[in-house]
């Protein structure tokens, strides 16, 4: 690290000097803040964040909640309303919809240029990446604050005023369904980043995104009760991260244990589902997390050294 | 003075002190992953304060050159040192040092310009109370200030340029590394970038610049280096190296070039008072390129009329550096570097 001594010595006269550079926490700031303005700026992550989820919320309570309520009934009994159900499907659909694109980010700076011109500045690396990572968390939590409300809105227009029992546990519920869900987004993003590196194309990281998010919501516990599905669904949703994150959110909403794929009594109520559920997601964020970072290691090595 | 050979500066006695190098790079090397030799032994020597012009033919490593200057490559071989400091062991000080404008235009389209230019300022720690006034000058430097607060992604091609050479410049470096910034700028865009770039030489910051465009070295350049197949082919001032063509230009133009150009050029051959000439025909007449185009005209003008030859015009001159370029390397210096130019995504994977 250069010093403020420095200046004299290279300095061609008073007006040219040595940059000062800044600490990690300044250059995280600086980082989270460009991203963050970025994604007020872009139509897509208003549209996908804000708009899309209304619309398949509202849609999917109607339509699925009127065919799957009997199925509904006989796993969780009839205490449990579809809107309920169904809250932390439409959260986890969301927090992966925008994971599976923020690959996209470091994509767009390397075609335009902004990850050379970064990696020239004294900037650190470590920043550049997180504050990207950040700025989604910061996303997803906004996100899925919205979709607890519209859940809410959702059932009292159902229901007249007995919305009783939609978050069973309280406010320490509600900051965990954040925690599962960004837990939950981590795995996706470091897969969409693993995508965007590997391909260092715009669409191709959006198609490969949509193509495989989208049916493995449906090969999940996100809409119906497991034991309502296929043999061969209930075998792909063991394996699937989604299961884990629904099942995550769900116990917290639910007040009780609702993760079916694992059978895990050594905790108590909802622990039963969400320590494992999480345990699992923090797997899946570390195997695709440690090929992102190699990945983005690797891109970034042209000067490192 | 400066010195006559770059590549000899050790034993030169002209040379400033080593600790004034602002660029010193020593037999540098780099080699890509698939095997291409992009930069095969570059000597650089510029002194604090130079303005250096970097010219080459299309591929020859101009652009490698400078991305191992700037530390975004890594060389293979040999050492970089910039204000003094190694761009591999002391990357982060060369970092703070230098601005890099890369020749692909490099901006946020989704931010504004202003935003654009308050991110560089933050990213080198410009303190928070002089970015403002910092932002404005440079904005109203390169012609941007009216519209500050529109996104970059609506502004022109030359716009984008001139703000993303305001970004370059935000932390005042001592050291600027500038690939092609004139490239894709109008006419006027372009004095306007050249009158910015003599007022920040003048204030002190040594200037690195590749380009397409001789006269740009011409105007500004108290040195420049030719890259040719990875190797410097020759180094010194503007005009020192029209020295290497072989004398003045002498231009004939001729009343019927197409029936007489080849019997001037004989006559042009033979002349004793030429000496040692280089003579080719063209479409209006005849170029004479000779140590004493100057004293011979008379003679030459005499020898044509008594053979019945019209001379129409006559122009003698110095040689441009276009014609340094093509002596030197063999190749017009027209062709555009484009359809040579490495994508990104290979540019990232340098043999380590």
């Amino acid at each position: 690290m250069s010093n403020a001594t420095d200046d004299a010595e290279f300095a061609g006269d008073d007006t040219a000097q040595i940059a000062t550079g800044n600490s990690f926490v300044s250059d995280l700031r600086i980082s989270l803040k460009r991203w963050l303005v970025k994604s007020t700026r872009n139509p897509f992550v208003t549209f996908s964040s804000l708009v899309q989820p209304v619309i398949f919320f509202v849609l999917m309570a109607e339509v699925f909640g009127a065919m799957a309520g009997g199925t509904l009934s006989q796993s969780l009994g009839a205490d449990v309303d579809y809107v309920t159900y169904i809250t932390p499907a439409i959260m986890i659909q969301s927090t992966l919809a925008a994971a599976a694109v923020s690959g996209i980010g470091v994509v767009d700076d390397m075609e335009s240029g902004m990850f050379d011109k970064i990696l020239v500045s004294p900037m650190n690396r470590g920043a550049l990446f997180l504050g990207n990572v950040l700025s989604e968390v910061v996303r997803i939590a906004v996100q899925t604050l919205i979709i607890f409300t519209l859940g809410y809105v959702l059932l009292t227009l159902e229901s007249g005023a007995s919305v009783e029992g939609y978050l069973q546990t309280g406010v320490p519920g509600l900051v965990g369904i954040l925690v599962v869900a960004v837990v939950f987004g981590g795995v996706f993003m470091a897969y969409s980043n693993v995508v965007a590196l590997v391909t260092r194309d715009r669409e191709a990281t959006v198609m490969i995104a949509n193509l495989l998010t989208f049916p493995l919501l449906f090969v999940s516990s996100a809409f119906v009760p497991l034991d309502a599905l296929p043999a061969w669904i209930r075998s792909v949703a063991v394996v699937n991260p989604i299961t884990y994150g629904v099942d995550g959110i769900r116990a917290f909403m639910l007040g009780r244990d609702v993760l079916t794929v694992v059978e895990v009594t050594a905790f108590s109520g909802i622990w039963n589902t969400v320590v494992p559920a999480v345990a699992v997601l923090v797997g899946f964020n570390l195997v695709f997390g440690a090929i992102a970072v190699r990945l983005l290691d690797r891109a970034s090595k042209v000067s490192v050294k | 003075m400066q010195s006559p050979q770059l590549t000899s500066r050790h034993e030169s006695t002209g040379d400033p002190p080593e600790q004034q190098l602002a660029i010193d790079a020593e037999n540098v090397h780099v080699t890509y992953e698939d095997g291409t030799e992009a930069v095969r032994g570059v000597d650089l020597a510029v002194p604090n304060g130079e303005f250096f012009g970097f010219l080459g033919p299309n591929g020859a490593g101009k652009t490698t050159t400078i991305k191992t200057l700037a530390t975004l490559l890594r060389p293979t071989r040999g050492t970089v040192r910039i204000n003094g400091y190694d761009a591999v062991d002391s990357r982060q000080a060369v970092c703070k040092s230098i601005g890099y404008m890369a020749q692909e235009t490099s901006i946020d389209e989704e931010l504004t310009a202003r935003e654009n230019v308050r991110f560089a300022c933050e990213l080198y720690g410009v303190p928070a109370a002089e970015q403002d006034g910092r932002i404005e000058e440079l904005l109203d430097l390169v012609n941007l200030g009216d519209v500050a607060d529109e996104r970059a992604e609506t502004f022109s091609g030359g716009m984008k340029k001139r703000l993303d050479a305001a970004t370059v410049l935000v932390h005042q470096p001592p050291v600027v590394f500038l690939d092609e910034p004139t490239t894709g700028l109008d006419p006027e865009a372009r004095v306007q970038f050249w009158n910015y770039l003599e007022a920040i030489n003048e204030r002190g910051t040594t200037v690195f610049l590749t380009t397409q465009y001789l006269e740009e070295v011409d105007r500004l350049c108290d040195r420049l280096a030719i890259i040719q197949d990875g190797e410097i082919v020759a180094a010194d001032s503007p005009d020192a190296l029209k020295g290497v063509v072989g004398g003045d230009v002498l231009e004939l133009t001729l009343a019927e070039p197409t029936t007489e150009a080849d019997r001037a050029a004989r006559i042009a051959r033979r002349s004793d008072a030429l000496g040692d000439a280089s003579v080719e025909t063209t479409d209006t007449g005849v170029t004479v390129t000779s140590e004493q185009a100057r004293e011979a005209v008379s003679d030459l003008f005499v020898s044509l009329h008594e053979a019945d030859i019209a001379v129409t015009g006559l122009d003698v001159r110095s040689p441009t550096l276009d014609e340094v370029f093509l002596s030197v390397t063999g190749e017009s210096p027209e062709g555009a570097d484009r359809d040579t130019q490495r994508t990104p995504a290979t540019t990232q994977e340098v043999a380590q």
